[in-house]
């Protein structure tokens, strides 16, 4: 029997994850940047404040309640037209596939009552046996077809042309259980890139600028996991409330001391999440900015997974996509990193009053249930190569497929930038040089 | 004039270039950007509870800092000492 009075063992400490997250920063607020651009000479205010590639809201009205809208009127009025995959529009009787996951699987429902974990059989572990490589007895002529699901999950027959795609699921994780379409044209991807780029072109890498092609950008369905969870997450540390301010010594010993009080301050709070997005190939989950520019791809997340319909590899046809290879297992620290941070967020209001801030000292995570679906969600990806040493760095400018948010990463031209920098530096020293000699 | 006074003017130009060149170098390759999911993401929470127990443990007297030492109260991705839990 063990000794009531013995605490429980800790966990065995976690490593930090590299997922979300590993530029440790909460990312700044849209449009900041830290020196006001008012100051800055003319040609470097101008990229700052040309407009941004406009992203749609996706707490927008029309995607937060997950309406699906007929993509012939808008109507809302959908139906599922019985005894087939099709739904139909009872206002202009258009008719379309897709249903979605989210009332198919009643993924919206219940967060709160989750216990335990809850995989979506496309979620599954991977079988350490399963190939990429997958053929098909063509159902048009009979020939062998081979899908290499890697990166397409769909074929042309070479003798018959018939397409036909992966549909069933298979336990080499290619096979997601959604999948949410594109809804950004090519046109309008490009359009957004050459606007992210052209904010950004006065120290740019020569090469970048000319060999600059946003033609090329290529869609992307990349393998995320979509979690539900609902926890509970306690803090405790020190918060302090300034009671006095003085100035002590006159002219230039002039200094102000504080008095403070010292509060212990314990916080509890329960939430659920919705759909948090998680990537699930390990390769896009290692967001150190030294070395890649995965994190360009993170920052268009969120989608409206809302919309996300049941996986049908026609869907894909003609489009690349990665595969999964991460398990729920793998992405379990990722994912409680992530809701201890939602939760240090949630508590932030509740300490308000200590004005001199607080110091959280101790966490602690309590998972009660988490659902975990996989899905594939559309990106469209620009990149260019920089040469340099350890292989160079792959810039990418990404596109958000459904929303159109855009991000991206633009290679400088390293002695431009230090010539700009240089050149301000020595300015405003001239300036100091100036006031001290009139001292 | 002062001695600090005119380091710190002094100081000026290197200051400049170097804040000019890590905010533009940060505007071209966005390292700082990530998915800020704190604020993105659907949470539905509970009313946080605790505040009632807060309880005065000490003073702090003339101290010359503007914030508490360690303060993250809004560094919520910085983690700290990890107790317990079930993560089940």
């Amino acid at each position: 029997m063990s000794n009531a009075n013995t605490p429980p063992p800790l966990p065995p400490s976690v490593p930090p994850p590299t997922g979300p997250g590993s530029p440790r920063d909460v990312p700044p607020l849209p449009g900041s940047h830290g020196i006001d651009p008012e100051s800055l000479p003319e040609p470097i205010r101008e990229e700052l404040l040309a407009p941004d590639p406009v992203a749609i809201d996706t707490a927008a009205e029309e995607l937060k309640d997950g309406q699906n809208h007929c993509p012939k009127c808008g109507a809302t009025d959908i139906r599922h037209k019985t005894g087939s995959d099709l739904l139909v529009c009872l206002y202009c009787r258009n008719e379309w596939h897709g249903q979605r996951v989210e009332e198919e699987f009643g993924l919206g429902e219940g967060i709160d009552q989750l216990k335990g974990t809850v995989i979506a059989s496309g979620a599954q572990d991977i079988a350490a046996d399963a190939e990429s490589l997958m053929s098909f007895k063509c159902s048009g002529c009979g020939a062998e077809v081979t899908v290499n699901t890697e990166n397409a999950m769909t074929a042309r027959c070479h003798w018959c042309r018939h397409v036909f795609g992966v549909n069933e699921q298979v336990a080499n994780g290619a096979v997601p259980d959604a999948v949410l379409p594109f809804h950004i044209k090519k046109a309008d991807a490009v359009a957004r890139i050459r606007q992210f780029v052209d904010k950004r072109r006065l120290f740019a890498l020569k090469a970048f600028k000319e060999q600059f092609t946003p033609e090329n950008v290529v869609a992307v369905y990349m393998p995320y996991m979509i979690v539900d969870g609902n926890a509970s997450v306690s803090v405790a540390g020190h918060g302090e409330i300034e009671t006095r301010r003085y100035t002590q010594g006159s002219g230039k010993d002039k200094k102000t001391y504080y008095d403070a009080d010292v509060y212990a301050i314990e916080r509890h709070v329960d939430f659920t999440v919705d759909d948090l997005p998680l990537e699930s190939s390990g390769e896009r989950g290692n967001l150190d900015t030294s070395s890649n520019t995965n994190n360009i791809i993170n920052t268009i997340l969120p989608f409206d997974t809302k919309n996300a319909v049941k996986w049908n590899a026609s869907y894909l046809n003609g489009v690349s996509s990665e595969k999964r290879d991460l398990d729920v297992e793998h992405l379990h620290p990722r994912l409680e990193d992530q809701l201890l941070s939602i939760a240090r967020c949630q508590v932030e209001p509740s300490v308000s009053r200590f004005d001199r801030g607080v110091r959280w000292e101790q966490e602690r995570l309590d998972v009660h249930g988490t659902r975990w679906v996989s899905m594939y969600l559309p990106v469209w990806l620009y990149s260019f190569h920089q040469p340099g040493s350890n292989g160079g760095m792959l810039h990418y400018i990404a596109v958000n497929g459904r929303t159109g948010e855009t991000m991206g990463s633009v290679p400088v031209q390293q002695w431009k930038l230090l010539a700009a920098a240089i050149t301000t530096g020595t300015f405003l020293e001239a300036i100091a040089l100036m006031i001290i000699g009139s001292q | 004039m002062s001695d600090d006074g005119g380091l710190g003017l002094l100081l000026l130009g290197p200051a400049g270039a170097a804040g000019l060149y890590w905010m533009l170098y940060r505007y071209y390759r966005n390292t700082d950007k990530s998915h800020a999911f704190e604020r993105e993401t659907t949470v539905d929470a509970k009313p946080v509870t605790g505040d009632h127990d807060d309880h005065k443990v000490d003073e702090v007297k003339g101290t010359r800092e503007t914030r508490i030492r360690g303060d993250n109260v809004s560094e919520y991705r910085k983690r700290v000492q990890r107790i317990g839990g079930d993560t089940s």
